[in-house]
Order: C-alpha cells, then sequence, then structure tokens
C-alpha cells in the first residue's frame, strides 16, 4: 500500500492536479474502527478546471504503466478511485486535509469532523452510521465540526439524525 | 426500550469498536484485508480486488 500511496503522493507534485486527501472507508478506518472497502477514494482538486477534470490523471497513469479498472485506476494493486470535489465542502475538506502514515510514507486524508460532515451530506444509511461512529470513536473536535455544520448548512440535518438516535 | 441486560450488551460493543478504532493504521488496514479475503471465500467477484498488502 504505501507504493500506491507514494504515486498518489506524487501526483499534485508533478502538478497533475492542484491537491487530494484520501476519504470514503480507508480515511473512515483510519479514525474508527476498520470497515470493508475496496477502493482507495480520493477527493482531488483539479489543475484546472474544465470538462474531463479526471483526464490528466488517467494520462499520467497510463504514462506510468496504471491501468484503469472499471471506475478506478489499479495503482501498485490497489483501485483507486479519483472523486474530484464536486462541492465546496469536498473542496473545503481537501484543503484542510491532515496527514496520516503509513509505514514510512506520509499522505492526505480528510480530517474526521469533514468526513463526518461529508457523510452527513450524503445521507446514505451507510453514511449515517458512518457519522455516528465518527461521533462515538473518533476524537471529533465538535467545535469545528459544528462550524463545519454551520457553514455548509448541515445544522439541522445533524440535529434530526441525533434526534433519531435518542429515540432508538 | 431497552433493558439492562441489552444495555450492557450494547455498552461491550461500542467499548470493543473503541479499542479496534485505537488500533496503529498499519494493523487496521491488514484487518480490512482479512476482511476481503473473508467476503471473496463467501462470494467471488472479481471487481472486488483483495489488496496485495
Amino acid at each position: 500500500m504505501e507504493k500506491a500511496l507514494q504515486v498518489i503522493e506524487e501526483i499534485p507534485r508533478r502538478g497533475v492536479i492542484k491537491a487530494y486527501a484520501i476519504g470514503g472507508g480507508i480515511a473512515a478506518t483510519y479514525y474508527i474502527e476498520p470497515v470493508l472497502t475496496y477502493d482507495l477514494d480520493i477527493f482531488f482538486i483539479p489543475a484546472k478546471e474544465g470538462v474531463d477534470v479526471l483526464a490528466p490523471i488517467y494520462e499520467y497513469a497510463r504514462e506510468r504503466g496504471f491501468s484503469p479498472q472499471a471506475e478506478s485506476i489499479l495503482i501498485e494493486g490497489f483501485p483507486v478511485q479519483f472523486i474530484p470535489a464536486y462541492n465546496d465542502l469536498i473542496r473545503e475538506a481537501v484543503e484542510n486535509a491532515s496527514l496520516l502514515k503509513y509505514r514510512d510514507v506520509e499522505a492526505k486524508v480528510v480530517t474526521a469532523e469533514y468526513l463526518a460532515a461529508i457523510a452527513l451530506q450524503t445521507g446514505r444509511a451507510k453514511d449515517r452510521e458512518r457519522v455516528i461512529s465518527l461521533l462515538e470513536e473518533a476524537d471529533i473536535d465538535r467545535t469545528v465540526f459544528d462550524r463545519i455544520l454551520q457553514s455548509f448548512g448541515l445544522a439541522e440535518k445533524f440535529k434530526k439524525l441525533e434526534k433519531q438516535l435518542h429515540e432508538e | 426500550m431497552k433493558n439492562s441486560a441489552t444495555e450492557a450488551i450494547f455498552r461491550k460493543k461500542r467499548e470493543r469498536r473503541r479499542q479496534l478504532a485505537k488500533l496503529p493504521f498499519e494493523r487496521k488496514i491488514e484487518i480490512v484485508v482479512e476482511l476481503q479475503k473473508t467476503a471473496a471465500a463467501i462470494r467471488k467477484d472479481p471487481r472486488r480486488i483483495v489488496w496485495p498488502l
């Protein structure tokens, strides 16, 4: 996995994208109990805005000998899914990413507060479960989390989730 | 409505999850791969790759 992370870490350094952060199941696994996942989800901010922001990544991967596989790119045996920052919350999450260390490699990861907010915004059943797990198991800074909820209009949605939990 | 026995079970489960959350990241990734292997043994799906660690 360290080789895959090294390749990913190199992509913004080469100017192919502006910035990235690991999200999804692996980011969740960094903060909470391990969850079954198959893709390494990478949120990224494109180097240039345009219609096909994924094209430079696929081109770079092809040059390095990594092949596409379904909606992912197989990097050093790991399916990596590149997801453009599709809204302001995800863009801010990438801009405020934290660092994780895997063996000798450092990589950017979405912080627990942003990860919980993204899960809340996405809102599927498994995302709501993730919000709860992050609140129970990760060291969430509630001041930071509340600020994110307020900034992105998620405070009411979070109140509803909390209410549901208390009723169960 | 939960009784004290079920509350104790849920409390223990929460404690267990918190313990797992504190594992080193490298160990957590090993567990993810173990989960992938278990899932693959139950249902083969060529799109779902067991990660090579």
